[in-house]
């Protein structure tokens, strides 16, 4: 393993355990103005809606390419999360904090076996299809690419998949 | 993931974000946010905790309901590995 990968674990172990730690590092972000948050109203009832999740956890199907770790500006791709995937086909791939505990169970980041229980009791009325994966340590030149393709890409496909509301989870 | 939140609600699809750094999500303003002062990696809580994972899942679907101003983030109480309200609950 390359040493930044290590350097970057070893420092995922300690932020984990801390997360104010982070917060001086946000605040050197030069992250652009967000501007006023966009709103769409939720007028359904949940027993109605298609659920989709969107985690930035950086879970993927063993199947898939892993996210590329070598870029210290991250990586903007996403992976698509069937419907139907639980914990043996999952794994994730991602420095930067400590995911010992998904590892053994996905649900902390994903909840995807909640929601479809919540779908087989009424509670919501369908799990989307498909889900989404990022990595979530984005940075530099890739948050451009993350807003200008990556991420309206998947809201194209949560729409065409007629996802009625979408819970994101982070790392 | 804030940035993908607004992404997927100016495509017309509303979403709420659970948040672990809440000075993040402060500053990208995602539309709908529940912030858990609990560590990174463990958003929906602890492994196999099924009934405090429902919990959160709960809190963020019905946060779709019930919050009306966009870039609200609500403050959920819950400690790190202490009991709470799912204890009681399926």
């Amino acid at each position: 393993m390359h040493l930044h990968r290590l350097q970057n674990r070893l420092f995922a172990l300690v932020f984990s355990r801390f997360p104010a730690l982070t917060a001086r590092w946000v605040k050197r972000q030069k992250l652009a103005s967000a501007g006023p948050p966009p709103w769409v109203p939720f007028h359904k009832s949940l027993a109605q809606c298609r659920i989709a999740l969107v985690t930035t956890a950086g879970v993927h199907l063993h199947t898939d390419a892993p996210f590329d770790m070598s870029d210290k500006d991250g990586d903007p791709s996403f992976r698509v999360i069937p419907q139907a995937a639980s914990q043996p086909a999952l794994c994730i791939t991602h420095d930067y904090y400590d995911h010992r505990d998904a590892d053994k169970d996905v649900n902390i980041v994903l909840p995807l076996d909640r929601l479809r229980e919540f779908a087989h009791a009424g509670e919501i009325g369908a799990v989307a299809p498909s889900h989404y994966s990022f990595m979530g340590h984005i940075d530099g030149r890739h948050i451009e690419r993350l807003l200008a393709e990556t991420a309206p890409d998947v809201a194209r496909r949560l729409l065409h998949e007629r996802a009625d509301a979408v819970v994101l989870t982070p790392a | 993931m804030g940035l993908v939140a607004r992404t997927i609600e100016q495509h017309g699809i509303p979403t709420v974000a659970l948040s672990i750094q809440r000075e993040l999500t402060e500053k990208v303003r995602p539309p709908r946010a529940l912030f858990l002062r609990w560590p990174f990696g463990h958003p929906l809580g602890e492994p196999f905790q099924v009934a405090q994972q429902r919990w959160i899942l709960r809190e963020a679907l019905h946060a779709l309901e019930t919050l009306k101003t966009p870039g609200e983030i609500v403050d959920l109480p819950y400690l790190w590995r202490r009991p709470g309200p799912w204890t009681q609950s399926g």
